[in-house]
């Protein structure tokens, strides 16, 4: 277990990334390293949108699936990892 | 005069006159009034005529007021009062009009919707799809998870509230119990290295290549050996020195280093295997593996993409698989049947379907091994030269596409051509020529429209490489490059052109040599960072790049200049011409050595 907590230290520790979040299929924050409030919204729509974008996926073909979400906002880079159970959020300050 | 007094007079008159107009005036005025209170006075008269006739009447005996006077007005009054009392709540009335609007208000918010429904059945959809794809055999659930799907989207302006109410936080000890979960572990271990990749491979998408021109010089870049990167980790490759280097074939951006125990950490394990990926810029090794003892050398199982296997200081030939997620090793056993001194050189040689584990320990036992089975070798074979005197091995290379055939150099300087099997079985020929231990041997190793694959390469701590050809029964070396002044620790062909090789020694220094440009200088040279021992290099396999091991633990990866590594035509026909002309200048030499000696 405590690999996971390396490997989770090491991203955050990289230069640029806010925040690491990681969220259950309901949207439920399981780990986080940002405040309450941030975590709780960014967990709730960063899921929506996950679950969106999987649906859209797998509407324009069955048999495809979301593998990697990476948005590219004018401040940020969010990077979502989505598996069946859980979601990888990280969010970055890619211009630093 | 009389005019005067005429008008005078007609002037009294007109006075006389209009006094008698106003007094008319006047009196018609008072009249009026008079005539108003004559009004009055008459009703008062008429009253009183009537109260006088009444006294009469009452006198006489009858009651006429009660009956007849009040009773028209009467009615009148009942009627007023009557009208009056629903009246009075009519101060409610104006806001009756307003309690009709409340209605309609509610009415347009129920109107909205229906359209919402619509628009999200399809997701419902999906979300059925999905389900049905993980648990088709409960549609219960499935019917459920669509109800919900479709109330939560149904009002709209509260959504984001019961988003928040949705997003209930687990307790502590729920946290606990899923973050040690396997699913969650092997979940994580999974996509932070996706998520790595992903911070690590910075790409400006934004760059706009209008705006500024690129400042180096294609050809300077095409003739530079610069080091690109450098693999490191603070905890498992500090103060480990490299002891070898493979790439592998199945992923070609994935190099494998073996470290040698760290004396300043004595309770971490002993041997340590990284596995680097030179794709992506991630500062964090692929995979660790671990081992008891210190590991002496590595490479990828060429013909298996998950396995490596690994050499020990104790004997024992180790075997990681990177599809179990432990750190640990599968091991030999150790036993007299196989290795009880270090192993210091290994390979697999063979094809697809008939390969070996070949490996070889400093008393000079050399083994053959089955991947499957590390129980015991499959064959064990004492080199000893001349039958008495064991071989310490410190390195050996196998011939190209060839399974039989293989050179080894030892510790006392000689280097030996052996075979496997056959009438020949063991050590076959000597070539002397290095004063100190061999430590790096290769052979030439680079496809072409010539066959150089009896070239041998040999470096050693007497500060020269030699090359020697295995062909024409001569047991002197072909050439030495003596330019350098420090050990040389490992040479090394390149994979694709045929006259280059790269080394690397003592002082940090890594060169590439080509014969087609210079015998006695390298090409290019390029001293590693705080210049510690280069112990080992590796091509990878376009021959563009080498990862340089040094004593400090840590891999650079150097770019080779693509004017460097990549062939033209005629290198090969050029190699040949290069070649004889060694030879010739080595005859020559050798002449002139007989010719002193005579002297």
């Amino acid at each position: 277990m405590s690999e996971v907590e390396e490997t989770i230290k090491r991203i955050q520790s990289h230069k640029g990334v806010i925040g690491i979040i990681v969220v259950n299929s309901e949207g439920i924050p399981i780990r986080t390293t940002l405040d309450n409030s941030t975590t709780v919204q960014y967990a709730g729509l960063i899921h929506q949108l996950t679950m969106k974008a999987r649906s859209t996926v797998r509407d324009i073909d069955p048999q495809n699936d979301l593998t990697f979400l990476r948005l590219r906002s004018k401040k940020h880079e969010i990077m979502v990892a989505p598996d069946k159970e859980y979601l990888l959020i990280v969010i970055q300050n890619p211009s630093e | 005069m009389s005019d005067k007094m005429d008008r005078k007079a007609e002037l009294e008159r007109k006075k006389a006159r209009l006094a008698q107009i106003r007094a008319e005036k006047q009196s018609k005025a008072s009249r009026k009034e008079e005539e108003k209170k004559v009004t009055v006075s008459v009703s008062s008269s008429l009253d009183q005529k009537r109260k006088e006739t009444e006294d009469l009447l009452r006198t006489v005996g009858i009651d006429y007021s009660t009956t007849v006077v009040p009773s028209p007005p009467s009615p009148k009054k009942v009627n007023t009062t009557a009208r009056d009392v629903p009246a009075e709540p009519s101060p409610f009335r104006p806001r009756q009009p307003h309690a009709p609007q409340l209605g309609q208000s509610k009415i347009t918010l129920t109107s909205i919707p229906p359209r919402e429904v619509v628009t999200y059945a399809k997701e419902t959809q999906t979300t059925v799809e999905e389900n049905n794809q993980h648990a088709s055999d409960d549609e219960e659930e499935v019917v459920k998870d669509s109800e919900k799907d479709v109330v939560v989207p149904e009002d709209l302006p509260e959504e984001e509230e019961e988003m928040e109410q949705e997003v209930r936080e687990f307790s502590e000890s729920e946290k606990q119990m899923i973050e040690s979960s396997e699913g969650y572990h092997s979940f994580l271990m999974r996509s932070t290295k996706f998520i790595e990749r992903a911070l690590a491979h910075q790409i400006d998408l934004f760059t706009e290549y209008s705006t500024h021109g690129d400042e180096e010089s294609e050809v300077e870049r095409g003739m530079k050996l610069g080091i690109n990167r450098i693999f490191s980790d603070e905890r498992w490759s500090r103060h480990r020195m490299v002891t070898a280097l493979d790439w592998s074939t199945h992923h070609p951006e994935l190099c494998v280093a073996s470290y040698a125990n760290n004396d300043e950490a004595p309770y971490e394990p002993e041997g340590v295997v990284l596995v680097w990926n030179s794709k992506y810029k991630t500062t964090t090794p692929e995979y660790t593996f671990q081992c008891q003892s210190s590991v002496t050398t590595a490479c990828f199982a060429k013909f298996h993409p998950n396995l490596v296997v690994g050499g020990t200081y104790s004997g024992q030939i180790v075997l990681w698989d990177n599809r179990i997620n432990k750190r640990t090793a599968q091991r030999s056993k150790l036993s007299t049947a196989a290795h009880t001194h270090p192993v210091f050189c290994m390979d697999v040689v063979g094809t697809q379907n008939a390969h070996n584990l070949m490996s070889i320990s400093t008393d000079g036992k050399m083994c053959s091994w089955s991947l499957d089975m590390l129980g015991q070798p499959l064959e064990a074979m004492e080199l000893q030269h001349k039958q008495s005197k064991s071989v310490a091995v410190m390195c050996m290379s196998f011939q190209q596409n060839n399974v039989n055939n293989f050179a080894i150099g030892a510790e006392d300087g000689s280097v030996y051509s052996a075979c496997r099997h056959g009438s020949k079985q063991g050590i076959n020929e000597l070539y002397e020529g290095h004063m100190g231990p061999v430590s790096g041997i290769d052979f030439h190793r680079c496809p072409g429209q010539l066959d150089f694959s009896h070239l041998l390469l040999t470096s050693s701590f007497d500060w020269t490489i030699k090359l020697w050809s295995l062909k024409d029964g001569n047991h002197s070396c072909l050439h030495s490059f003596e330019d350098r002044n420090d050990c040389v620790y490992d040479v090394s062909w390149s994979p694709t052109h045929p006259a280059m090789f790269a080394s690397g020694d003592c002082a940090g220094k890594v060169d590439l040599w080509n014969f087609n440009i210079d015998t006695e200088v390298p090409v290019v040279s390029t001293v590693v960072d705080s210049a510690p021992a280069i112990n080992k290099l590796a091509w990878n396999s376009t021959g563009s790049q080498i990862a340089v091991g040094d004593s400090l633990g840590r891999v650079h990866l150097c770019d080779i200049g693509e004017q460097l590594s990549s062939p033209r035509q005629d290198e090969w026909t050029q190699f040949v011409r290069s070649l004889a002309e060694i030879r010739n200048l080595h005859q020559e030499e050798e002449e002139a050595r007989m010719v002193a000696r005579q002297l």
